[in-house]
């Protein structure tokens, strides 16, 4: 990349999307500046899916997370416990400021003018108003959180899982694995439900109830207090119960970490809205991971996919599509099958495609363990599939979306 | 380019195989396979690279 050592590109974020641009633009030989805001955790990016799993479970210790590091050729300069506060986009300038997870203060900052800006901030887990700050209360998303859970483990608690996404549903089987007492609370009828669909809720139902975890269906919690300054929390529900746990794990979902863009022009509506290339309105600014919205032109719809595999894709995409534009070529469309896994129990739940809107299941059975492998339709067409312990079948569909896809335009548009 | 798991690490979660199909493989005892050899076209070399640093569990190492 001649003529590029004079340019300075700001990467925000330092987890697997900022990753991945970073080494991404190594990797096509960038020779200027990059400035890595790597956001307020402080801590060299690692692996988010094994918090839920590994680390927990006390198979790994953090330092066993870590993503590897790498030597650059291009000029680095990381700023942690630093994060974007503000873009100028006239001005093609961040302001960095400095703070830390805890919150701390963010008074003096720099402003960073740069050549192109990636955006990769991803999302921070949603903790409603007065669930906050209780003793023995956490959601997941950090390593600080995971490390917070993991220091409580030892005195056994009573456990109580709130949500039953894919995190809840992960975190309860985990504390589980681990040999705690724990109440699942499904705010819908049956468990990752709303991902899955009926057949694999289910099973994943009965997966946590064999394996002795307390479920409340179609419950949801409407107050959570503390009982004394070391708990335990007390949680009371919609339908008039109330229990009490030592630790109350938040599974609640997570909203885009984008706020800092807010008076930019650019479009907030869903994370950080992009075209198909992973470009903003602005041509010089991109999007890349969980805070990205793009249209996916299989799937003729604008889309955010929160999984670690869309992550790395994108932001290799992105400096793909940044780097056509500083050749004048036209930037591809980033038009990956959407991809992630689960681990429960020792079970693998795999999904690939775009399920929302699906009009038609197939339900059949597959892999080793017989499971359910559920094949999703719209319009006749296979949209997106799951399956346990059913590797190969997954990445079979996976294969096929993408290439029924990409012979016919808007192939699975509603 | 040699390619080697950690089996003790390696949980067979499918993100490599997901990146790179030609390359890797997973029964459905969750048992990851690599191809003994590796094929020589750059788009695939490239693609292995991305599994490398994609592994959740860090269980893949390369040598160029
Ligand atoms: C507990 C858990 C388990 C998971 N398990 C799985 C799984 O099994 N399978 C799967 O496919 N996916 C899983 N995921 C999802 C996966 O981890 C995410 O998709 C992935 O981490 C997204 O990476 P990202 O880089 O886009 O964003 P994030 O990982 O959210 O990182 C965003 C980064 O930006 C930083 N930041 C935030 N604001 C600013 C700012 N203003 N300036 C600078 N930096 C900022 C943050 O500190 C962080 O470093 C899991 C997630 C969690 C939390
Ligand atoms: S990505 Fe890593 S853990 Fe997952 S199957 Fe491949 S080698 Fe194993």
């Amino acid at each position: 990349m001649a003529g590029n050592t004079s340019k300075t590109i700001v990467v925000a974020g330092g987890s697997l999307a900022g990753h991945t641009v970073v080494a991404e633009l190594d990797r096509r030989g960038f020779t200027g500046e990059v400035v890595w805001v790597r956001g307020p955790e402080g801590v060299a990016p690692y692996s988010r899916p094994a918090l839920s799993k590994e680390l927990i479970q006390g198979k790994v210790t953090p330092d066993g997370i870590r993503l590897p590091a790498q030597e650059y050729g291009l000029r680095l300069r990381i700023a942690d416990r630093a994060v974007c506060a503000r873009l100028d986009p006239d001005a093609d300038r961040v302001l960095v400021t400095r703070e830390t997870e805890a919150g701390g203060e963010s008074s003096d900052g720099e402003w960073i003018p740069f050549d192109a800006l990636f955006v990769c901030t991803g999302m921070r887990a949603r903790v409603p108003q007065g669930f906050a700050g209780l003793p023995g209360v956490h959601c997941l998303r950090t390593l600080a959180d995971a490390e917070r859970i993991k220091e409580r483990l030892a005195g056994r608690p009573r456990t109580v899982v709130v949500g039953a996404g894919l995190i809840g549903s992960e975190m309860a089987a985990s504390l589980r694995s681990c040999g705690l007492p724990v109440e699942l609370v499904v705010q819908g009828r049956l468990p990752m439900e709303p991902v899955f669909g009926a057949e694999l809720g289910r099973f994943c139902l009965d997966r946590h109830r064999a394996h002795g975890v307390t479920t409340r269906l179609l419950t949801t919690v409407t107050g959570l207090s503390a009982d004394g300054p070391d708990g335990p929390a007390v949680l009371t529900f919609d339908d008039g119960g109330e229990t009490t746990a030592d630790l109350v794990v938040l599974g609640l979902g997570a909203v885009t970490a984008c706020d800092w863009l807010d008076g930019s022009g650019l479009d907030l509506s869903d994370g950080l809205g992009c075209d198909e290339a992973l470009r903003t309105a602005r041509p010089n600014i991109f999007a890349a991971g969980d805070v990205a919205n793009w249209r996916h032109p299989l799937f003729g719809r604008r889309m955010r996919v929160e999984h670690w595999s869309n992550a790395s894709a994108q932001a290799r995409h992105a400096v793909e599509s940044w780097q056509a534009g500083q050749q004048g070529r036209e930037p591809p469309a980033f038009a990956d099958v959407p991809y992630f896994w689960s681990d429960q129990y020792g079970l693998k739940y795999q999904m690939v495609g775009h399920a929302r809107d699906h009009d038609e299941v197939h339900v059949e059975t597959a892999g080793a363990g017989g499971h359910p492998f559920v094949t999703y339709f719209r319009k006749g067409r296979v949209v997106a599939a799951a399956g346990v312990n059913a590797p190969r079948a997954v990445m079979r569909m996976k294969a096929r979306i993408q290439s029924e896809g990409m012979t016919t335009e808007g192939a699975y548009a509603t | 380019m040699k390619l080697t798991v950690d089996r003790n690490l390696c949980d067979g979660n499918g993100v490599c195989m997901g990146i790179a199909p030609e390359v890797f493989d997973i029964d459905d005892d969750l048992t990851l396979h690599i191809v003994d050899e590796i094929p020589d076209d750059p788009a695939i070399h490239a693609q292995v690279r991305q599994s490398v640093t994609s592994c959740p569990v860090l269980a893949l190492t390369l040598e160029e």
